[in-house]
């Protein structure tokens, strides 16, 4: 059977304190991270059938960085040996054939961690500073203050040649965008994500939609951040890097390919079939195989989401790609839709793709409302 | 078994909607042993949900009870359901027609309202006994004595002899069957003659086809005679005729005085025509029975399928529905702005929603409809007279030399402390005031002339908002009237919008292109380009309003997961789109082309 490469993502649900906006399933929890959990994810990733190698890992939360050396290198043990992932390959940063992200939060950061983390394998982090400003970090809940992020990134920054920078637009007071930016650039990170604040369904912020920012507001905040990070390749919606330092562990998302989620509430996506984990963390420790729902997709559904998630990326849809893909070119099923978009100047069309244009940027959800049926 | 006339007696129940005639029905079909009480759904008479839910009957059946008098003798009691509602005057009138006499129930607690009223003259015109009874004397809020004075000096009965009755608990049921076998004369007509039917009722049965409901004047019906009906001049033969007890009894013949049901293979109910008589081929009758009319609708709307691709099964539904109502018109119409549908004709507004309603529920369609309006008289300058269903069909300003429409004269009572707002309502409506009577010193009633095109907007609406829910009202067309009207419309993006196209009074035309256009800006959505919405008489632009583009719109993050529910997302609101309508590059929610209809509130503020 062929071994496909797919990604691997950890979700770590445990966090020190809930921020108010975040829709990700996490538990709060002033201790370590109990070895129970450990073991159910260790349950989960040896329970996986099917012969895959891995093309990325990537450590999300709730709070990966809670976890000790010990706990990190557990789970990097796992891996290894269910996907035989060969142990000289986590460590050293250059030619990595498979990126390992950790997202980080600033107030665990310190020297000698991040030092550890480096060495146990972990390639990339992804700095969840949100922002600069104290008052929106006030407003959006956050654990750390201004300095403590300030600290975090000359760290990082000394210690990692790639990670990444996690930045919030939209909160009140939104007129901290600017200095925020500008304080980034000063770290130069080679990848900055930017988001804007969105007030979802099952939090806190919910019932706080009224203080949500015209979408005119947003637009400029969103502008703002394109101008300040021009010096960066906008190589999706809301992510900007430098050459070579693109998220691999994003773009298989972005690319709609396979991954494999372990842990409470994460998704995965294999042979067609979109799968959650049982969400309830208790239950997920009982039994971690559990899920909450699957979907399966039928082909022409996967093609959508395909072309919907590729029209995020400015490279936008390689044709011959889709077509080694889906033994069809993608004229076949979407022509018509695609030169409706076109004409409205969300798309361009050349010899070898279909990219959005800075308005199907602004305007993505057109594109998709369009492709669906 | 057959009856001797002197048993038989013929009668109805009137009274304003949920007054309890339902309720009253269903207790005598218990004590006559029509229906087992164990077995009586309620409101048994009521056959489809929709008048279930809205409490009002639609269509008339007939039911044959055997009541056992005091005075020991058995009668034989026709009991025929009325329709309930102002937009079913005409075949209120025809099945009134068919009776002798009439149960006119008063809630206790409500009084004489205005459908009372209305259906009190309309049993008068046909010189029915009228046996009034005061009902749900029950509730604590029942002012009997009230309810007698009211009778006595609203109505002129004897409101001191008014029956007291609770329906819902069964007290007095057997006093109104007495007083029916008492008071009701037994039906005349001449056995002799040579047959004249009534047909007061129809109603399509998707196994036996149109099942007609007929009184017998003259003369007999039997099974096998060959019939005409003399409007039409269709001929049939009767396959069935019978009675209905509530379930149907085939029965040999019908004689002189009776009430029951004829089959005889009608393919659809536009075939038979209330109101129309029932004659024999062999030796016919020389004339029909009095008070016949085609029956006219006056409020008009277009209906479009929202994709296209359903025009066919619109049609399809549309001529489905016609065979159990045939009371509505429809005729296939192209709108710029809509495409290809239809547009209908109803008796009134409720008649409109209720139709409206079965097509998108029995059918499963899902429609964009306009605004209703009226039909208007116009006289072109050189002298021909049009009648115009359709605004967008009005003839250029430069070619007209009037404008006529139709008016009503409405009742309306309601509490006296309420009459102050209900003239200023009235006032608003362009109404003429004719008179205001008071009932007694609670209840009044104001008699207005106001145009139908006033009504069909939102007017009862507003009367039931400022008389607290306690204003009735009653209507009637009392003809044309020319007034200074003019067509508005509106544009978007520069073209005129054909479904959106309104006539109005010039004085008023600003303001409620205005408040359309500012309703518009607010329903229709942010497109990717710039919106202008104008209002405009003929060429001059009155009001302009602008929706100004959709600037962002994009999901912030699409991760693991992400992309299904966002698929789903965009599936719903493309479910949504998909009810709106393309007009030249803007899509528009079917809300707006119904937006007319609250302008008023709007105005008002």
């Amino acid at each position: 059977m062929e071994t496909k490469e797919i990604g691997i993502y950890i979700h770590i649900p445990y966090c020190r304190t809930i921020c108010p906006y975040c829709d990700f399933v996490r538990h709060p929890t002033s201790c370590n991270i109990p070895s129970r959990f450990l073991e159910a994810l260790k349950t989960e990733i040896l329970s996986l059938p099917g012969s895959y190698s891995v093309k990325s890992v990537y450590f999300g939360g709730g709070t990966p960085s809670l976890m000790t050396s010990d706990q990190i290198a557990f789970i990097l043990g796992v891996l290894a040996s269910r996907f035989g992932i060969r142990i000289a390959e986590f460590s050293g940063e250059n030619l990595q054939p498979i990126e390992i992200t950790m997202e980080a939060n600033p107030d665990d950061v310190t020297a000698s961690k991040v030092a550890d983390w480096q060495a146990l394998g972990i390639n990339r982090l992804s700095l969840g500073v949100q922002s600069f400003s104290e008052e929106v970090l006030k407003y959006l809940g956050r654990r750390h203050d201004a300095c403590t992020a300030v600290r975090a990134c000359e760290i990082v920054a000394g210690i990692y040649r790639n990670w990444s920078m996690d930045l919030i637009y939209g909160a009140l007071p939104v007129e901290t965008w600017e200095s925020t930016l500008c304080m980034c650039k000063t770290f130069q990170p080679p990848h900055v994500s930017t988001y804007g604040l969105t007030y979802e369904k099952g939090t806190p912020f919910e019932a706080r939609q009224d203080e949500k920012i015209e979408d005119d507001v947003s637009l400029e905040l969103y502008r703002q951040a394109e101008r300040e990070l021009g010096t960066y390749f906008h190589y999706e919606i809301s992510n900007f890097a430098k050459a070579g330092f693109e998220a691999r562990h994003n773009l298989v998302y972005w690319t709609n390919e396979e991954y494999a989620g372990f842990g409470p509430g994460a998704y995965s996506f294999l042979e067609n079939v979109r799968s959650r984990n049982e969400i309830d963390l208790d239950k997920y420790i009982i039994s971690p195989c559990g899920k909450s729902e699957r979907l399966n997709l039928s082909n022409y559904e996967v093609e959508v989401e395909t072309l919907i998630q590729h029209f995020r990326l400015a490279r936008g849809l390689d044709k011959s790609y889709y077509e080694r893909r889906f033994g069809h070119p993608v004229t076949m099923r979407f022509g018509e839709k695609l030169q409706v978009l076109i004409q409205r100047g969300l798309l361009v069309e050349d010899e070898y793709a279909i990219r959005p244009t800075s308005l199907g940027f602004e305007l993505n959800n057109e594109i998709g409302l369009v492709l669906v049926d | 078994m057959s009856s001797s006339r002197e048993h038989i007696r013929n009668f109805c129940i009137i009274a304003h909607v949920d007054h309890g005639k339902s309720t009253l029905a269903d207790r005598i079909l218990e004590l006559t042993g029509a229906v087992d009480p164990r077995n009586l759904k309620e409101q048994t008479l009521d056959t489809m949900d929709i008048e279930r839910e809205r409490g009002i009957t639609i269509k008339a059946v007939a039911v044959r009870l055997t009541y056992k008098a005091q005075d020991g003798q058995t009668y034989v009691l026709n009991l025929i359901d009325t329709p309930g509602h102002v937009d079913f005057s005409y075949e209120v009138s025809r099945s009134l027609a068919a009776c002798e006499g009439a149960v006119l129930l008063v809630d206790a607690a409500q009084g004489v309202e205005a459908q009372t009223l209305a259906h009190f003259y309309r049993a008068l015109e046909q010189n029915l006994e009228i046996i009034p009874v005061i009902n749900k004397i029950d509730l604590p809020s029942a002012d009997i004595d009230s309810c007698r004075r009211q009778i006595t000096e609203v109505l002129g009965l004897e409101g001191d002899e008014a029956i007291l009755a609770s329906a819902k608990e069964g007290t007095g049921t057997r006093e109104v069957l007495e007083a029916v076998v008492k008071r009701i004369p037994s039906p005349k007509g001449d056995p002799d003659a040579p047959l004249r039917a009534l047909i007061f009722d129809a109603v399509y049965d998707s196994y036996r086809g149109v099942i007609v409901y007929i009184r017998i004047v003259d003369g007999r019906a039997t099974k096998g005679q060959e019939i005409v009906f003399m409007s039409s001049g269709d001929r049939y033969d009767i396959v069935e005729l019978g009675v209905f007890r509530p379930a149907p009894d085939p029965m040999e013949s019908l004689e002189t005085g009776e009430v029951g049901y004829l089959i005889c293979n009608i393919k659809t109910l536009r075939s038979v025509k209330i109101g129309d008589t029932v004659t024999d081929v062999a030796s016919p009758a020389k004339d029909p029975l009095p008070g016949y009319e085609q029956i006219k609708p006056v409020v008009f709307c277009g209906l479009y399928p929202a994709a296209a691709s359903d025009y066919e099964e619109l049609r399809n539904a549309l001529e489905k529905l016609q065979l159990n109502d045939a009371s509505f018109v429809f005729q296939a119409d192209n709108s710029d702005a809509l495409g290809f549908g239809f547009r209908l004709g109803f008796l009134g507004l409720l008649h409109m929603e209720i139709i409206q309603e079965r097509l998108e529920r029995e059918f499963n369609l899902s429609l964009v409809a306009t605004t209703p309006n009226v039909a208007y008289k116009v006289t072109t300058v050189d002298g021909k007279q049009l009648v115009i269903e359709n605004a967008s069909k009005l003839p250029p300003p430069n070619k007209i030399a009037e404008i006529a429409e139709p008016y009503i004269e409405a009742e309306i009572i309601c509490p006296t402390e309420y009459l102050s707002s209900v003239i200023e309502l009235c006032k608003r409506k362009r109404g003429v005031h004719v008179r205001v009577d008071y009932i007694d010193n609670k209840r009044c009633m104001a008699i207005y002339q106001m145009p139908l095109a006033e009504i069909v907007l939102d007017f009862y609406d507003k009367l039931k908002s400022c008389t607290r829910g306690y204003g009735s009202l009653e209507y009637r067309l009392i003809g044309f009237r020319p007034d200074n009207l003019v067509k508005l419309d509106i544009l978007l993006n520069g073209d005129p919008v054909d479904a959106l196209s309104c006539i109005v009074h010039r004085d008023r035309a600003e303001a409620i292109g205005r408040t359309l256009a500012q309703k518009l800006r607010k329903l229709i959505p942010r497109q990717q380009f710039e919106v202008a919405i104008q209002a405009a008489i003929g060429s001059r632009i009155l009001v302009r309003e602008t929706i100004k583009p959709l600037r962002k719109n994009v999901t912030a993050k699409c991760y693991g997961g992400d992309i299904t529910r966002k698929r789903k997302l965009l599936e719903k609101q493309k479910e949504g789109k998909k009810r709106m309508k393309q007009i030249g590059n803007v899509e528009v929610p079917q809300e707006a082309f119904m937006a007319l209809l609250s302008v008023g509130d709007e105005i008002d503020k």
